[in-house]
């Protein structure tokens, strides 16, 4: 018999009961929503917004916030399925399994991983051509993407992992969580630029981490890779390594 | 060869010590019934026996391997059903087996095929497509026994794996073990409350309370040692004033009323007390409607070795 590893293994099954129909039209029409009914009715009010050393039409500008938007919420799932799997006993079955709590940890760090990369390529395709014009894909660019998607879907998954270990009943999980991703949705540069915010507003805006990623992604489509954006690189890592790290920390520490 | 060794074993949460120096020796082959009332110590004896928890205390030796040097290594042998439902809400049935077998690197083929064949022997072929969020309590009971068998293994730890059973599923269930146990020499740890399940199943019983074992011996040796009491029934048709006062002199035995006259003998000496009953019931010309002798079980030896521990 061939031996899988045991992460692919519990990776195959995250995915098998994570994504569903409902999961994947939800990806794929909620930013479509965004970024052809938003992004062409706001084009009145922000005819265009910097960014590195070019201006992007609303509509660019919003479809590539999107990817980093989408990213956040479908790294969701990894809080959803830590959340489900100590309710429905299946943390402890599969610890009482040929499994470790490290395998455990790695498979949901993978599983966000291909979640968030499949989200940003479909939003990616998606936004194509609204983005297409100004689109500047380099050797560079394209593993800085990849990066940012990556890095940005272990950040939000150890968030959502976080709050998962924390929080044992449903209305509790389901407030915090949505509470927290929807601040860091609408107080990011996903949807609206920071520039002419009001200070506070934009002060917000950098002490969130949505927007180091969107800024990272839209560096890399635009091909507009800034000191700014390199130092932006560098935060989003720490952070995520941090929020990794205490993760980690409470998942080994659950009790049975 | 020993399946199951412990020493000394001890488990303490805070304060309580849930565990108090647990000593076993089980052998491989066999259906190892470990009973005890609520809050005994069963669970928490089964988590450390399948290294889901560490013990204060003491040693554990599982299929000869030591658990706390190699614990994968042990859970990689054995089969685990806990308490406490576990089940992937989104899945089917029929997938749930399937994906259970993946997750324990059972090859595509044979996944099938045994998944076929449990979902027959769980009585499981009507609900296969269902998804487990919509199965009642004790079909999801029995998708995860019957899942648990999707992978080969020497050891089997069920806790109370017939909760929310019907009386049909549960002998199928058990009839079922009594086949593995017997064909494929597999040796299952197992607990319950219906101490019916345990005397029909078990080949060996241990009895804790209060976190130590109070009692460790196959069924038939746990009456000899513990059930000398029998008890016999006389169901009569009236009750005098004399036959109260006759048998008012005798040891051991009562008079009940309700539902009907009954005398009730309790005793080590049950036949001989019997003989004298008869005798005065005779004297008195009380006529005997029915008499029934009820042999010691399990559950009697239970409560009485419960009863004393505490």
């Amino acid at each position: 018999m061939i031996q899988i590893n045991p992460i692919i293994r519990l990776v195959n099954r995250n995915l098998t009961i994570s994504i569903n129909p409902g999961f994947i039209i939800w990806q794929i029409l909620f930013p479509l929503i965004y970024i052809f009914v938003a992004g062409f009715a706001y084009t009145s009010l922000i005819d265009s917004v910097p960014f590195g050393g070019k201006n992007l039409d609303y509509p660019a500008f919003l479809a590539s916030g999107m990817i980093g938007f989408n990213i956040m919420n479908s790294t969701l799932i990894s809080g959803i399925i830590i959340w489900n799997d100590r309710r429905h006993g299946m943390f402890e079955q599969i610890m009482s399994g040929p499994f470790t709590r490290t395998h455990y940890i790695l498979s949901n760090i993978a599983t966000i991983g291909i979640i968030g990369l499949f989200s940003a390529a479909l939003i990616t395709a998606v936004g194509y051509p609204v983005f297409f014009d100004s689109v500047e894909f380099n050797i560079v660019t394209i593993p800085l993407i990849i990066f940012g998607s990556v890095v940005g879907a272990i950040l939000f998954g150890s968030i959502a992992s976080i709050i998962s270990v924390k929080l044992r009943s449903s209305e509790g999980f389901n407030v915090i969580i949505n509470t927290v991703f929807l601040f860091c949705a609408f107080a990011s540069t996903a949807f609206y630029p920071v520039q002419g915010a009001p200070q506070p507003l934009a002060t917000i805006f950098y002490l969130n981490p949505l927007s180091y990623l969107v800024d990272i992604i839209r560096a890399g489509i635009f091909g507009q890779v800034t000191d700014f954006v390199i130092t932006e690189m560098l935060v989003l890592v720490a952070l995520a390594a941090i929020l990794f790290v205490i993760a980690t920390k409470l998942l080994t520490k659950l009790d049975f | 060869m020993l399946c199951i060794e412990t020493k000394d074993l001890r488990k303490k949460y805070a304060s309580t010590l849930a565990v108090d120096g647990v000593d076993l020796q089980i052998e491989s082959g066999q259906v190892f019934g470990f009973l005890g009332p609520n809050g005994a110590g069963k669970s928490t004896v089964i988590k450390l026996l399948t290294t889901l928890i560490s013990p204060s205390n003491g040693k554990i030796s599982v299929l000869g391997i030591d658990s706390a040097k190699h614990p994968l290594e042990i859970r990689k042998k054995i089969g685990v059903v806990l308490q406490q439902p576990s089940y992937e809400p989104t899945l089917s049935a029929e997938k749930s087996l399937e994906k259970y077998g993946m997750m324990w690197n059972i090859d595509k083929k044979i996944r099938k095929k045994r998944t076929e064949e449990l979902l027959s022997a769980f009585g499981l072929e009507e609900i296969r497509k269902k998804k487990m969020d919509d199965l009642s309590i004790g079909q999801r009971r029995r998708v995860q026994v019957a899942r648990e068998f999707m992978h080969d293994m020497e050891l089997l730890f069920l806790d109370e794996p017939t909760v929310g059973l019907d009386p049909a599923a549960r002998r199928k269930l058990l009839d079922f073990l009594r086949e593995q146990v017997k064909n494929s020499g597999l040796t299952i740890f197992y607990t319950t409350h219906v101490l019916s399940e345990a005397e029909y199943l078990c080949d060996n019983i241990a009895i804790i309370n209060n976190g130590k074992i109070m009692a460790v011996d196959s069924p038939s040796e746990l009456k000899n040692r513990f059930g000398h009491e029998k008890t016999i029934k006389i169901h009569i048709s009236k009750v005098s004033e004399e036959l109260k006062s006759k048998l008012s002199k005798i040891p051991e035995c009562q008079i009940k009323l309700e539902p009907e006259p009954t005398v009730i003998i309790n005793s080590t000496k049950s036949e001989i007390i019997l003989m004298n009953i008869l005798q005065i019931l005779n004297e008195t010309e009380t006529k005997i409607n029915d008499l029934s002798a009820i042999p010691t079980n399990l559950e009697e030896i239970f409560l009485k070795v419960v009863g004393d521990s505490n």
